[in-house]
């Protein structure tokens, strides 16, 4: 074996060292040591001549191993190692004694620290004995790159890379790229733009062909090392078409839900669906969802025209009302009619009646509805006429008029022929007033015309091919089910016997009706049921209803029998007429038999039968027939086509008839139905017909399924939500109800209405609850409520965190009034207030609208502060500054500037000082001991008074102004701590991330290949941050210029002739380095080298000592330790 | 035992411990010059047969520094760390050397001034515990 040769050096470092540890004593001592051949010493051993003395003494003394005793290996170990390299000998030859921070600097005992001294050089000594040549490995660089964070540090980074035509992946986390910066209103010194610098660089970073951008996008998982990161990214779900939107902000603009805006620092309102602001980029919309909503909104989806009830319940649960009309009327045609006359399956199918009560769905439209009649503003802007097409609606009841709504405000000149004196349909003639108040109806038909549909009255249609010939494309027929069925039994022709519809039609238009005292109205549906309550309003002391199958099987509202009971009707439930009774005079009565229920028929419904010799008699003066209408074909003009059941034949897609152009909707083809099933046929006529008309492809959305809750779902809610009743809407008292025709359902008051709407289970999640608006609103059809998080996986040879600071929060410093005070500001707020764009387009306002006359600027809150941030956060003098200038520009306010120390250091900095001095700004050296509004003279009434000391006078002041901003401290991000662990970065006490050398290395990181620029740092300026984010990309350029890197040599290796192939390696590394393989017969562990980080771990739990890491051998380190203990 | 100077081994990580004793050096926080570090590359990588050679050659405390649990740079190099300690306890226990001869600690990047603190309290910790019963008995053998 070759004869250990070692030189050791001691290094002065001026008197860094030399000033507390003999430096010739310990050179005198380790001459001493074994196979030492040279010990000197010098004052600075890494300056070239220091280096020149181990490169001459390696060549002349023939060392083969060298110890420098200095500073921290962290600091000049690699220098060293050149040094011996560069001289011949293997770098690994070489060991490195800490005698500076480990001893000189942290030691004063001279005595103690010398000794101290000797132990490490002797330990290094000792050590080096070991040390054993090794080879270093070079493996090729991915020359892509990663940056995170699109603030102006990211941005630029990303630019200057990409000028190299280098692949850059962006990751920002935000919708938009663009920072910070993109908040600012102006910069110091030169008061620029900061938009107008920024958004090219915003702009060039989108379009840049080596840039792919991901934005709304986190990176979840590094690992690899340098020159072969792999990275997986988690692209956040926008919920919007990226290809397809084209950012017009239609969907932000019809969200019905509100938050504060990020980027006006909440204060600007937001929708769910947004843009953050008008330069984003990418330029798409982004719809906020952080949950999914609680209920699966089938009150949606059971309603037949899909109304977006959570969206208006939530917007009624804010109190905006008025919007919460405008979000009814963009699906419903006639919302005081539905508020009041719809069965409301929505109510039934609502979730929250599994919980406890469903929500009021129906009292809440009304209360809208009527709401906005009351305010006055229910009137309609006529719409503007696109297309040439007429189009004729025949029959103005809903379905007539649903399909004019939805044609008109697509552009189409629409023309309604209604027969009768007046438009309405059955819900004028046969829906009593007290249920339906003309008037509402009347608002609802107005608002439609306002629109631009004429209505034509007591025209009846009887020819189509005159319609045709006036110019219309085409036509829609609503006409109806006016007829009443008869039911064929004996004596129904008698006079005193009435059909439902004709009786309800004479009240509804003011024929005087004499019904006697006592009437029986057969039939169980609504028009019974209307017809009972008018008779008893009409002054009928007996009403008996007979219906021939039980309660349960009524088809009118159950609330509407409940309420008919309640105002003194009877009924006669499993019973049915078969003789009306009579005399000269009239009836007499009405002959009756029993009924049972008997199987259930083809349909599932059970079919009732007499019971054989149960007949009966009451004894009546009328009677009113109410067992259903048919389609009165008279009314109807000539050539159509009919069903077996005596309605209007049609495709059951496109709703039209046998003739070409003619479609139909509503009763006139589904039989006698509901209001919102015949708004709904004539809204699906209205698509088919614009279809017709464009020549299009019909396509019409259907909606989705109503679901019930499951089990789980169901415990989940109870879980987390409290129990609450429903809040009843006040209702007229029987007894006043039957003298008149007066409204019985009252409306709810808005607290009322408030306080049910906040019961919908939908609105109680936070971010979007997926109401659809935004999708119904989408031209471009981008919204997809489908999507979902995307992992993307990349790989980079380097990587740049730019991810920016927090600004502090300083409502935590109590005193300053932050949040309790309306008029105190940060300084990202009054970024926003200065702005052209901003919430108050560039003015400079209080609270309630008035311009401030006097402003405070309070610096460093939060900023060298022992109770928050010890630093200083370096750029608040100078935007302090910018402010006083600012408000001296735009508010010519009185401005106090309070500051500590005036810091104001970069280029141009100083003159901008001197010139806001010059512009009349009172500077008051103190620090702000708190600000109040508890008046102490009649000046300070009504004003925030700042009170300070004054270190200049030396006394305490009061300063009454009427703002107050707060210069607050920039502070490391909130989840710095699991960016660092990603990263592997490592973080300062004050949380910011650390760099390799504060002075010699500031954008790299103790991780190879990592690198970090701007405020994620540590706090600074624009210029700085740009400089270093420059700095950060020209590393990582010299990196990809280079295209290779230098491996670990201190890796894992196995004495094969030693190990058993045991495993044990395997199971405990953590980056599955080892792997037991079989060789020559023998079981022997097997180190795969690219993925050997050299941790040591394997080495330690090896059985047999057969693993060991190379640099840091058994041997080397018991020889360290052993030589350490010696003493 | 008066004017007894306990001798103090460290292991410190690399990455996390080394650096915060660098920091206490940069930051010039004083501490007794009772320790010797020895830099390893990961408090995982501590063989316990290093901790026995230290006792052996007559240390009187060993101090077992690295990264916190969510900062190492090998992932879960502490994890590690801690199973060898908890078998290193034992051994010392059958040695006959005092619990507190052991010390295990996190120490990051920026804590200088813990690492200081720490030694501090050893150093204080061990002057009233004597000198290592192994190393008495070593040297009555000798």
């Amino acid at each position: 074996m070759e004869e250990i040769r070692i030189g050791v050096y001691i290094c002065h470092c001026g008197l860094n060292i030399a000033g507390t540890v003999n430096v010739e004593d310990v050179a005198k001592y380790t001459a001493t040591l074994p196979n030492v051949v040279v010990s000197r010493h010098y004052r600075y051993m890494c300056s070239d001549p220091g280096q020149d003395l181990i490169r001459s003494d390696i060549k002349h003394l023939a060392l083969n191993r060298v110890v420098v005793a200095s500073c921290s290996p962290r600091m000049h170990e690699l220098t060293f190692r050149k040094t011996v390299e560069s001289g011949g000998l293997n770098p690994y030859l070489y060991e490195h004694a800490n005698i500076r921070e480990q001893c000189s600097w942290v030691h004063d005992d001279r005595k103690l620290a010398t000794n101290k001294a000797k132990d490490l050089v002797r330990a290094a000594v000792m050590r080096v004995h070991h040390h054993e040549p090794l080879v270093i490995r070079e493996v090729p660089l991915n020359p892509n790159v990663l940056v995170i964070g699109g603030g102006i540090a990211g941005m630029q980074a990303s630019l200057d890379i990409a000028n190299g035509q280098k692949k850059v992946y962006l990751v920002e986390r935000e919708p938009s790229i663009g920072g910070r910066m993109a908040q600012l209103d102006r910069t110091f010194p030169t008061l620029d733009c900061a938009e107008c610098i920024l958004t090219p660089k915003m702009s060039d970073v989108g379009h840049h062909p080596f840039i792919e951008l991901l934005a709304y996008s986190e990176v979840e998982e590094v690992s690899g090392s340098i020159g072969d990161f792999k990275v997986k990214v988690r692209k956040k779900a926008r919920y919007v078409d990226v290809d397809k939107c084209v950012g017009c902000g239609d969907c932000e603009e019809k969200c019905p839900r509100r938050t504060g805006s990020e980027y006006e620092m909440g204060l600007a309102e937001r929708g769910m669906a947004y843009i953050p602001f008008p330069q984003a980029i990418p330029n798409v919309a982004t719809i906020d969802r952080r949950e999914e909503r609680p209920c699966k909104a089938a009150c949606k989806e059971a309603c037949p025209i899909h109304m977006n009830v959570l969206g208006y319940a939530s917007l009624i649960k804010e109190g905006r009302f008025e919007e919460a009309y405008e979000v009814i009327r963009r699906t419903n045609p006639l919302p005081a009619v539905c508020g009041r006359v719809c069965y409301a399956p929505c109510q039934e199918a609502c979730n929250r009646g599994q919980f406890d009560e469903h929500i009021a769905i129906r009292e809440l439209k009304r209360f809208a509805a009527d709401q906005e009649l009351k305010m006055g503003k229910g009137k309609a802007v006529p719409v503007e006429r696109t297309k040439e097409e007429q189009v004729a609606i025949v029959g103005s009841g809903p379905a007539g008029l649903a399909c004019a709504y939805d044609l008109v405000r697509q552009g189409y000149p629409v023309t309604v022929f209604e027969s009768g004196p007046e438009a309405g349909g059955l819900l004028r003639w046969g829906i009593p007033e007290y249920r339906l108040p003309k008037k509402m109806l009347s608002n609802d038909i107005s608002y439609i015309q306002d629109l631009g549909v004429e209505i034509k009255t007591n025209t009846p249609v009887k020819n189509l091919s005159e319609i045709f010939d006036q110019g219309y494309k085409a036509v829609f027929l609503g006409t109806g089910a006016g007829m009443s069925q008869r039911m064929g039994i004996p004596g129904e022709n008698a006079p005193g016997v009435f059909h439902a519809l004709d009786f309800l039609k004479q009240v509804n238009f003011g024929v005087e009706v004499d019904l006697g005292s006592k009437v029986a109205v057969i039939g169980g549906g609504n028009a019974a049921v209307d017809a009972a309550r008018v008779a008893r309003r009409l002054g009928v002391e007996d009403v008996t209803v007979v219906y021939r199958r039980g309660r349960d099987e009524m088809p009118a509202i159950p609330s509407e029998i409940e309420e008919m009971e309640h105002e003194g009707v009877k009924i006669e439930f499993l019973a049915a007429p078969v003789k009306v009774l009579s005399d000269n005079k009239g009836v007499t009565g009405i002959q009756c038999i029993r009924m049972e229920m008997g199987e259930p028929d083809a349909s599932g419904r059970r079919r009732p039968v007499p019971v054989k010799g149960s007949e009966f008699t009451i004894e009546v003066d009328h009677v009113i027939m109410a067992i259903g209408q048919s389609v009165d074909k008279a009314v109807l003009p000539e050539g159509l086509a009919y069903t077996d059941w005596g309605t209007l034949s049609v495709d059951p897609v496109t709703l039209q008839t046998n003739i070409d152009g003619v479609f139909a909707g509503g009763d006139v083809v589904s039989g006698p139905a509901d209001v919102i099933g015949a708004i709904a046929t004539g809204k699906r006529a209205a698509c088919s017909i614009n279809a017709y008309l464009r020549g299009e492809e019909l396509s019409i959305e259907e909606g989705g399924k109503v679901e019930k809750l499951s089990e789980e779902e169901l415990a989940r809610i109870k879980q987390r939500f409290a129990s609450r009743k429903r809040v009843r809407a006040g209702k007229l008292e029987p007894e006043k109800r039957i003298d008149s025709f007066e409204e019985v359902e009252q409306t709810y008051s808005p607290d009322e209405a408030q306080e049910e709407a906040e019961r919908c289970l939908a609105s109680m999640v936070e971010g979007c609850f997926e109401c659809g608006e935004c999708k119904q609103v989408c031209e471009a059809k981008a919204i997809d409520f489908e999507q979902t998080d995307q992992i993307v996986e990349l790989e980079v040879g380097s990587i740049i965190v730019a991810t920016g600071y927090d600004q502090f929060d300083s409502s935590v410093i109590p005193q300053y009034g932050y949040k309790r005070y309306a008029n105190v500001l940060t300084g990202l707020e009054f970024e926003r207030l200065t702005c052209a764009a901003g919430p108050t387009e560039g003015k400079i306002l209080l609270k309630d609208g008035r311009p401030p006359e006097s402003v405070a600027i309070v610096h460093c809150v939060g900023s060298r502060d022992q109770n928050y941030h010890e630093y200083c956060s370096r750029v608040c003098c100078m935007y302090g500054l910018k402010y006083a200038h600012l408000i001296k520009e735009l508010a010519n306010a009185e401005v106090y500037e309070f500051y500590i120390d005036m810091r104001c250091f970069g280029e141009g900095y100083e003159e901008f000082y001197k010139r806001v001095s010059e512009e009349g700004v009172n500077f008051i050296r103190g620090k702000v001991a708190k600000i109040t509004d508890e008046a102490v003279i009649d000046e300070e009434k009504g004003k925030l008074i700042v009170v300070s000391e004054d270190t200049l006078l030396g006394k305490m002041i009061r300063v009454p102004v009427d703002m107050v901003i707060l210069c607050s401290a920039l502070e490391a991000r909130s989840d710095a701590e699991n960016v660092a662990r990603l990263f592997n970065l490592n973080r300062r006490a004050d949380g910011f991330f650390l760099e390799r050398h504060v002075k010699l290395d500031p954008v790299a990181t103790p991780t190879d290949g990592i690198f970090i620029a701007g405020c994620c740092e540590a706090p600074r300026d624009i210029p700085d941050t740009v400089a270093q984010a420059e700095a950060a990309a020209a590393k990582v350029l010299s990196l990809i210029s280079k295209g290779t890197v230098t491996l670990e040599a201190a890796i894992s290796t196995v004495d094969e002739a030693i190990c058993h192939g045991c495993g044990r390696c395997e199971e405990v590394c953590t980056f599955s380095a080892p792997k037991v393989i079989s060789k020559d017969g023998n079981l022997v562990s097997s180190i795969n080298e690219a993925l050997c980080k050299g941790c040591g771990a394997c080495a330690v739990v090896c059985p047999t000592g057969a693993i060991t890491i190379r640099h840091f051998t058994p041997d080397e380190i018991l020889a360290q330790v052993a030589a350490l203990t010696e003493a | 035992m008066a004017g007894f100077e306990p001798q103090i081994i460290a292991f410190c990580c690399n990455w996390c411990t080394y650096a915060a004793a660098d920091l206490a050096g940069t930051s010039r926080v004083q501490y007794p010059a009772n320790v010797r570090i020895v830099r390893v590359m990961c408090s995982g990588m501590v063989n316990p047969i290093y901790v026995l050679k230290a006792f052996e050659g007559g240390a009187d405390g060993v101090l077992i520094a690295g990264c916190h649990l969510t900062d190492c740079h090998y992932i879960d190099g502490p994890v590690k760390c801690d199973a060898a300690v908890d078998k290193l306890r034992k051994m010392l226990h059958v040695l006959g050397l005092e619990d507190e001869r052991l010390r295990r600690e996190m120490i990051s990047t920026s804590e200088g001034v813990v690492f200081a603190r720490v030694i501090k309290e050893m150093v204080e910790q061990l002057k009233k515990s004597g000198p290592s019963p192994l190393k008495v008995k070593m040297e009555a053998l000798a």
